[in-house]
């Protein structure tokens, strides 16, 4: 797996079931929201396979991965909602763009899943107009807008005071047990992840491998997984 | 009701003796698939499922929109999947609740405070223009003047060929229409006269400020706007540097110098397009050079040149002023850039006019 071209972490191997949150945690630049890329199909990985969905990304068609594209959900770190569009206008442009229900339908949808991330009084504001944790929700509505099997969460608590990280945590939980939507996280907020991961990826920038696949709490004892503990231990206590 | 196969999404509402509206749903309910109509009025609604297919986040979705004024309509007899769906929409607490909605006289007043606050902001920042080009001159302003000869090229060389260009057909336009009623009274040679003076005087400075609006303005406002939006003017006022004083005073002082030499330059270019017309018919290159030389007095040419200068002042601050105060976003990048060419054209035609009260007052 790499970056431009360039192998910047090897060894990575994992399974994940339906339903689980998986949060995949390191130091900055260790390349995790490179792994999200690959694992998505954002991205190729320079060697190796990325099966998602019963589906090997790195050897299907341009047209085969928009439409797996289509089956997962992203939260970028930074939003990335439609600056020209209103909140609601970006959560029914892939409900308009892929299922063309009728426009009623499409508004009800958008509303719908608005609402769920609590924003349902701000539907016609233009991200500029909102702050930052409500961004995050809104781009999280617009993750969800096409029901989406996987969900990938670039840092969701990234930018956000620790209430709010707290309450979008909370959702990402809810979200999972209403859907039972399965979600790969990026994240380096050890709370956040003791919270809501059921399993963690522990990548390392010295090895430039993927230490440890275990639950979060493991990485609390000093046992397997010496690196994790000491990243665990020193964000934990930040 | 509506109900049509079994396969498809259907809804059906039974209305008891005590009011209370059953509301049964069954089918398989997909997004893109035709979904029922039903309307009810009541206090009390349950609703059941009946033969409920698959259903993805449409069935949520539309019972979600039809339940919102019911206050706790009874969902216990649906799957434990679906109530949640439909709860989650209903229980997620807004923390940061936007503003409600305004009245007609609430949104005039707050667009008349946005109008007052807006020429406060403009007036500020010329305020810190002046002031920067006054501490600039005392040497105590920290301006990237690495920019000055780039900016000298962009807003100057680089104009010339559409500055030619729009100069030159200005001033054959100019003959066109003079010649047409000059002829009537037999008086061609006069045109010239009509020729240099309107170019000297007014077209050449207006014509170079309105192109310099169109390019330079907009690329100012375009460059600051996206330096807001990557957070550099925060970034160089976090270092204790003004950005006014950093970004605007080179552009400004570029564009400032540039669009005279400019306006001297569509001036001669224009009186060279009215003379290709002159000179097509009866007049001799000779006889039109020595009206137009006659008929541009130094005061007019002065004139001109003293507008050039307010003119390209005004370009530069319009897009420097909107770059500055753009929104955080790529579409209040795109809104800087246009506002700041509206501006810019709308204050140079203001100063244009004031400028020929002051020179008519003065005989100039």
């Amino acid at each position: 797996m790499g970056h431009g071209g360039k192998a910047i972490m090897s060894g990575i191997t994992f399974a994940l079931k339906p339903g689980r949150i998986l949060a995949v945690v390191g130091p900055s630049g260790c390349g995790k929201s490179t792994l999200m890329r690959a694992l998505s199909g954002l991205d190729d990985p320079v060697s190796g396979s990325s099966r998602l969905l019963g589906r090997d990304l790195t050897s299907v068609s341009t047209e085969e991965r928009e439409q797996a594209l289509r089956r997962l959900g992203f939260l970028f770190q930074g939003s990335a909602l439609f600056s020209s569009l209103t909140l609601r206008e970006n959560v029914e442009l892939p409900i308009r763009e892929f299922l063309s229900p009728p426009r009623r339908e499409q508004r009800q949808l958008a509303e719908y899943k608005l609402s769920l991330v609590g924003l349902a009084d701000a539907m016609d504001k233009l991200p500029s107009e909102i702050s930052g944790g409500m961004a995050k929700r809104a781009a999280l509505a617009r993750a969800l807008a096409l029901d989406p099997e996987v969900l990938f969460l670039d840092e969701p608590g990234a930018g956000l005071d620790p209430l709010t990280a707290a309450r979008m945590d909370e959702l990402i939980l809810r979200v999972r047990e209403a859907f039972g939507t399965t979600i790969v996280m990026v994240s380096h907020e050890v709370p956040s992840i003791l919270r809501t991961a059921d399993f963690c990826v522990y990548l390392d920038t010295e090895t430039g491998r993927m230490e440890a696949y275990a639950p979060p709490r493991d990485f609390l004892s000093l046992g397997a997984h010496p690196r994790a503990y000491a990243f665990f231990q020193q964000n934990h206590r930040n | 009701m509506s109900q049509t196969s079994p396969s498809q999404a259907w809804a059906r509402t039974e209305v008891s003796a005590d009011g209370a509206v059953l509301l049964t749903i069954g089918g398989a309910w997909k997004s893109g698939s035709a979904l029922p109509e039903v309307a009810f009025r009541a206090d009390r609604v349950a609703v059941r499922t009946e033969g409920l297919e698959d259903f993805d986040s449409c069935l949520p979705a539309w019972l979600h929109a039809h339940l919102r004024s019911i206050r706790s309509p009874d969902l216990s007899s649906l799957p434990l999947r679906l109530q949640s769906l439909v709860r989650m929409a209903e229980t997620v607490a807004v923390t940061e609740t936007a503003n409600a909605e305004a009245g007609l006289l609430e949104n005039l007043g707050a667009w008349g405070a946005e109008s007052g606050s807006s020429w406060g902001r403009a007036l500020e920042h010329i305020g810190h223009t002046a002031l920067g080009f006054l501490r600039a001159g005392l040497g105590r302003a920290r301006v990237n003047w690495n920019e000055l000869p780039l900016q000298m090229q962009t807003a100057g060389v680089d104009a010339l060929p559409i500055v030619a260009l729009l100069g030159f057909l200005t001033g054959l336009i100019m003959a066109y229409v003079g010649l047409i009623q000059l002829k009537q009274v037999g008086a061609t040679v006069y045109v010239a006269n009509l020729v240099a003076l309107a170019m000297a005087r007014e077209m050449g400075a207006l014509m170079t400020g309105v192109i310099a609006c169109g390019r330079t303005s907009t690329a100012f406002a375009s460059q600051l706007g996206s330096m807001n939006l990557s957070q550099e003017s925060d970034a160089l006022r976090a270092l204790g540097i003004n950005p006014v004083e950093f970004l605007a005073l080179p552009r400004i002082l570029a564009v400032s110098l540039m669009v005279p030499l400019l306006s001297v330059f569509a001036t001669f270019v224009g009186v060279l397009g009215g003379m290709v017309v002159a000179c097509s018919g009866d007049l001799s290159v000779d006889q039109y050079v020595t009206q137009a030389v006659k008929a541009v007095s130094w005061k007019s040419f002065v004139a001109g040149f003293i507008k050039s200068v307010v003119f390209g002042f005004i370009a530069a601050w319009a897009g420097c002023y909107r770059g500055h105060v753009a929104r955080r976003s790529a579409l209040g990048v795109g809104e800087a850039a246009t506002s700041a060419a509206v501006l810019g054209i709308t204050l140079i035609v203001i100063a244009d006019a004031v400028f020929a009260v002051i020179f008519n007052l003065y005989d100039i």
